[in-house]
């Protein structure tokens, strides 16, 4: 479990780490907390010949808010984003994901944006980012650009980032009136992956107006259930609608099976999830009916 | 009511003592193998095979030698010329055991067999040179279960056994035909453990180093069991001819003596035992595999032949629970590698390689037959086991052994007219299996499972069934079916009506309905057993003819020339808390402090021989027996020479808190130190004592109860233990917080083989978890405060301590299995696997189907 041999790059601005990049291309990887990357070397599943460490460069650590939301820069650790009073109020359901994110020691190093450039279907922060509607800045030689979560998550692992591409700032946009969101999820103990989890959230004027499901550990991919959303519009936010939805999630998931949980198990949970993470939604602005 | 005696007077034991060893490990000075780094040593990587079953057309590793940072490459073409095989120990009527080599030459048996050794400046490059290494595999059909190991058009792991069947036994006692043609009902069912790992904190790890000068060899090795490391490492590492064998020993008057003063002293301890063992197990080996005749030989004659034996060093050991008990291929690999090279080498296990194959184990079907009356009056039982060993027997003890133990304890603590065991032990592609605390606990998880089966069956309360039938204080002496005598240390009926006591069963029966009503299910489970800590005299040849050759303890005390107090132990501590208990039992001997005795274990050129080490819960009855009596000889040495300088009678001479005075007047006292002083001097040591002990006679069981509350969420198929009681009985305590310590670990392992823990093979004999993200080992939030209940049975002599390593995990996987089948009750659920994982769970409720 020692990782072979790469060449280590300490870039101190964006500018030397881009262009490292543009050099190296899909011979290099981006390192940032290193949670995910530097045990995937150990195991040389993943064998980059150059590791570019982005944790001296400058202006990368900042969590901002703007008047179209809130920008969590791309060396912003997990227990940050945790910590912070801003994405609490601004994008809750990063805050409320963070519990369910490994554990403290994992918070402490692991990043916001590394986990989303990682892209494990698994794990909570690409789920949230496609719950949020965030759009992720990637920055190369060749410019800068946002690319919207729904067109980020391609495949396991595998995001829309191009090999030149830096991931370095998430957008979260601001949250409508009334929108209540809950994460929820089932993982097999205290900080595991999820077997299944849940981001959600609902806008609420008398009926629902909004929806959005956003599921992890259930696909290859963070998955949004477009159609299901639709079915809850117009509704009242109660049991019965929640209920309804909670069916139509079971039916139009296709889960994989692994050692921790059948595809039956993951479909059932998935339904379990959506009448729990939607409640919960629903209560944190009161609307429950 | 507890039965807690004062057993010690005014002593240490009994008292809950602070841990000695917590100091320095929670400072970090603990001294591990990974800490042990020699000048100039070589970092050594293993080759492992990707495939579960192959042949090896080829291998070439000329690209990973021209390495630069590569010192040597072996193979087994190079190493297999330099060692001996792994030879059959402990060979049991209808067992073959295959020999076997450190690297793998013609075939691969599991992923992970090593088939080269690479040693370089560093690990990381000795694993970039495991790359260069081309090897050609054609693979061969996989053996991945027991059913295919029990098919008969399985691939052969083993080319000489019976198909995949290394053992085929079978053993009655009573009259089963007529016992099961009489009986008002028989209850079968099938019961299936899922293959677990021991995972210590540390993995295995061996630093050999090489003196330059005269080649000697240093082991550093996380081993439970230093003096066998010692004699095989010394008997394999370096093959030689019987003839420069015989030759040395003939020709060196030293060995020669030293060899006949220790095979005398050994058949003085053992001759008894000896003559108990048959030559039905060297007879069915033999018949299986000739090759022992000429392999044997050389390695026997290979030890007497030796001037010098490797010295092994043990220091902090980060866990073991059996894995660490065997002699591993990559540990003589390394001393070969070592001897070739004249070179120090290390190598540390990963955890890949340590999930992979540094010791599975459970992996057993029972079938499970209960013939009882409708009054609910147990008559017999029939069990038909199988185990799954994998592919290589881990030495000495392999597997089979832990069918035979099953055999002897399946009957528990219950009466029974007959009892019927088929013990299979079957080959397979897969990692090899070890013994893991309470090796034997599958007996105590089936039939206290098919307790619960037939209660239900019969409409009598699980506790009710099981009061029934067991054996009572009346009843004693009595004797198990399987041969081991009972005594009143024999308690365990005790234990579970203190446990009834203690959870208020009509009370839960409420609870459990009003919380049904309300959708959510409890469930209270039962389960009780008691085990062989170290048993009575007649327990170890019930197991296997001869095998009581393995029980002595040996222990020395001395008392050095500053005062200090030092005990030397066969044990081999690794996460006990010897360096704790023993003090408290020298201190209370000699009458002196916990700080003024220090304990040395490890070292195998200071320390007593012991075959075991430490295993099998024999550290305090026996290691404590050994430590305790050596030290009332030095207590006796040190008040026959204080006599003399106090020129008072011996019998008048008394000890307090390291005070030597004589009765009655302690301000005209003397220290150890001054007796030492005056009276050791050079080439006189008056003050030293071995002693050897085997137990003190009779009984020796340690006895539980345990009970489980679950409460299991149909939503999601989590189980949460709200409550868990554990009501023991290993008789006066040496320690009560080390004894809650050693109770709640062993529980905790197995809330993990119930619901987190599983080393699964896919159907091409693919290891699915070889890391920690697959391999789920329950962490504090996982893990249920557990109440410990003592009682403490005292039985007739002195040093009537019974170990409690293993209890924990034996008592935990039925309490908790039949705790969720009785959650599980409105869905008629039936628990017939040890491993419910929330899909396990919802299936069983019926929620879901299997995929």
């Amino acid at each position: 479990m020692k990782n072979p041999p790469f060449e280590y790059h300490q870039p101190d601005t964006l500018e030397d780490a881009i262009q490292l990049l543009a050099v190296y291309g899909d011979e290099a990887k981006v390192l940032a907390g290193g949670q995910s990357l530097l045990p995937l070397m150990g195991l040389r599943l993943v064998r980059p010949s150059h590791v570019i460490d982005i944790g001296r460069v400058a202006g990368l650590g900042a969590i901002s808010t703007e008047s179209s939301g809130v920008s969590v820069g791309a060396l912003v650790s997990h227990s940050m984003a945790e910590r912070s009073e801003k994405l609490r109020t601004n994008a809750p359901l990063v805050h409320q994901a963070m519990p369910y994110v490994g554990h403290r020691a994992i918070r402490n190093r692991g990043t916001v944006c590394g986990s989303v450039a990682h892209a494990d279907p698994a794990a909570e922060m690409p789920a949230v980012c496609r719950a949020a509607g965030a759009s992720m800045i990637a920055v190369s030689s060749r410019g800068e650009r946002a690319i919207e979560a729904d067109e980020f998550f391609v495949g396991y692992l595998q995001t829309a980032l191009d090999v030149d591409e830096i991931l370095t700032e998430i957008r979260f946009p601001a949250l409508a009136e009334g929108t209540g969101t809950a994460v929820v999820e089932v993982a097999r103990r205290h900080g595991d992956y999820a077997l299944v989890g849940l981001a959600c959230s609902l806008t609420v004027e008398s009926t629902i107006t909004a929806a959005a499901l956003s599921f992890f550990g259930a696909g290859s991919t963070p998955i949004r259930l477009g159609e299901v959303e639709q079915l809850l519009i117009g509704e009242e936010p109660n049991e019965a609608a929640f209920t309804t939805a909670a069916a139509a999630v079971r039916s139009s998931i296709e889960p994989s099976a692994d050692v921790h949980g059948s595809a039956n198990y993951r479909r059932y949970l998935a339904g379990v999830l959506t009448q729990r993470g939607l409640t919960q939604a629903a209560s944190t602005v009161g609307v429950l009916a | 009511m507890n039965e807690r005696t004062q057993t010690s007077g005014l002593g240490f034991v009994g008292q809950s003592v602070t841990r000695v060893e917590d100091d320095r490990l929670l400072r970090g000075k603990g001294q591990y193998v990974a800490d042990i780094e020699p000048e100039g040593v070589l970092h050594a990587a293993f080759l492992r095979s990707p495939f579960a079953h192959a042949t090896i057309r080829s291998i070439d590793v000329t690209a990973a030698r021209r390495s630069p940072r590569v010192t040597a490459v072996f193979t087994a073409a190079e190493l297999n010329e330099l060692t001996n095989p792994f030879p059959p120990f402990l060979m049991m009527p209808g067992l073959y055991t295959p020999l076997y080599m450190c690297l793998s030459d013609k075939k691969v048996r599991h992923v992970g067999d090593p088939v080269a050794l690479v040693l370089a400046d560093s690990r990381y490059h000795a694993e970039d040179a495991l790359e260069l290494i081309e090897v050609d595999y054609e693979q061969l059909a996989p053996v991945a279960s027991i059913a295919d190991a029990l098919s008969v058009n399985a691939e052969q792991v083993w080319e000489r056994a019976d198909g995949n069947v290394l053992l085929d036994k079978s053993d009655a006692y009573g009259d089963v035909e007529s016992v099961f043609a009489s009986a008002d009902r028989i209850v079968t069912e099938r019961f299936s453990c899922q293959r677990q790992s021991n995972q210590p904190m540390e993995t295995r790890g061996s630093v050999i180093e090489v003196d330059p000068e005269t080649g000697h060899l240093t082991i550093h090795n996380a081993t439970q069991s230093s003096h066998m490391l010692r004699w095989l490492t010394a008997a394999l590492a370096k093959k030689e001819s019987v003839r420069s064998s015989l030759k040395n020993f003939a020709t060196n008057k030293d060995r020669r003596d030293s060899f006949i003063v220790a095979a005398k002293e050994f058949m003085a301890q053992n001759g008894e035992s000896m003559q108990n063992q048959d030559n039905a197990g060297p007879k069915s080996q033999l018949r299986k595999d000739r090759s022992m005749l000429r392999h044997l030989p050389r390695t026997l004659f290979g030890l007497l032949g030796k001037d010098d034996y490797p010295t092994v060093m043990a220091r902090d050991i980060g866990g073991g629970f059996g894995a660490k008990g065997p002699v591993a291929r990559e540990d003589i690999a390394l001393a070969a590698a070592a001897i070739d090279l004249g070179r120090s080498v290390k190598w540390i296990e990963d955890r890949v390689e340590n999930l992979s194959d540094g010791g599975h184990a459970r992996e057993e079907d029972l079938t499970v037959s209960l013939a009882l009356d409708n009054d609910g009056t147990f008559r017999g039982l029939k069990v038909d086991l199988v185990l799954d060993q994998g592919a290589y027997p881990a030495f000495p003890i392999g597997a089979s052994m832990a069918t035979q133990i099953m055999r002897v304890m399946f009957p528990g603590a219950y009466k029974f007219d007959a009892f019927h065991l088929r013990a299979r032990t079957v080959a397979t592609n897969k990692g090899k299996y070890v013994a893991y605390r309470g090796p034997w606990a599958n007996e105590t998880w089936a039939r206290e499972r098919i307790i619960d089966v037939a209660a239900k069956a019969l409409g009598y309360t699980p506790t009710d069934l099981r009061l029934k039938n067991m054996f009572s204080d009346q009843d004693m002496p009595a004797a198990m079916i399987t041969g081991p005598a009972l005594d009143e240390t024999m308690s365990t009926k005790k234990t579970l009506e203190h446990a009834m006591q203690v959870v208020d069963i009509d009370e839960f029966r409420d609870e459990q309905e009003t919380a049904r009503a309300e959708g959510r299910y409890l469930g209270l489970g039962f389960a009780c057993y008691h085990e062989a800590a170290p048993g009575p005299p007649d327990y170890f040849d019930s197991i296997s003819p001869g095998a009581g050759t393995l029980g002595t303890e040996y222990a020395r005390t001395t008392i050095e020339r500053d005062g200090s107090i030092v005990v030397y132990t066969s044990q081999m501590p690794h996460g006990q808390s010897h360096e704790t208990t023993y003090a408290q039992i020298v201190a209370d001997e000699l009458g002196v402090g916990i700080a003024d005795v220090k304990l040395v274990y490890g070292n195998t050129d200071r320390t007593p021989f012991s075959v075991m080490g430490t295993g099998g819960s024999r550290g305090g009855p026996l290691g404590g027996g050994s430590v305790k009596y050596s030290s009332r000889e030095v207590r006796q040495q040190v008040i026959d020479a204080a006599a003399e300088l106090l020129e008072a009678s011996a019998d008048d001479i008394d000890i307090m808190d390291g005070n030597i005075h004589v009765s009655g007047v302690p301000a005209r006292g003397v220290s150890f130190a001054d007796v030492a002083a005056t009276v050791i001097s050079e080439g006189d040591q008056p003050f030293d004592a071995t002693f050897g002990y085997t137990g003190k006679g009779d009984g020796g069981w340690s006895c539980a109860t345990h009970a489980c509350i679950v409460e299991v969420d149909l939503e999601t198929g989590r189980v949460d233990i709200p409550r868990y009681v554990v009501v023991e009985d290993c008789g006066p305590i040496i320690n009560p917080a080390i004894v809650n310590g050693q109770v709640r670990g062993g529980v905790a392992q197995g809330v993990g083989a119930v619901l987190y823990e599983s080393s699964v093979y896919d159907t091409e004999a693919n290891l699915q978890a070889t890391t920690y993200m697959d391999y789920l080992i329950p962490t504090a939030m996982e893990i249920p405060y557990v109440e410990v209940h003592h009682l403490e049975t005292l039985s007739p002599g002195e040093n009537d301590f019974r170990g409690v390593g293993e209890g924990g995990m034996i008592g935990a996987p039925p309490a908790i299995t039949n705790a969720i089948e009785d959650a599980l009750g409105p869905f008629g659920a039936r628990v017939t696997d040890q491993y419910l994982p929330p899909t396990k769970i919802l299936e069983m409720a019926g929620i879901i189907d299997p995929d």
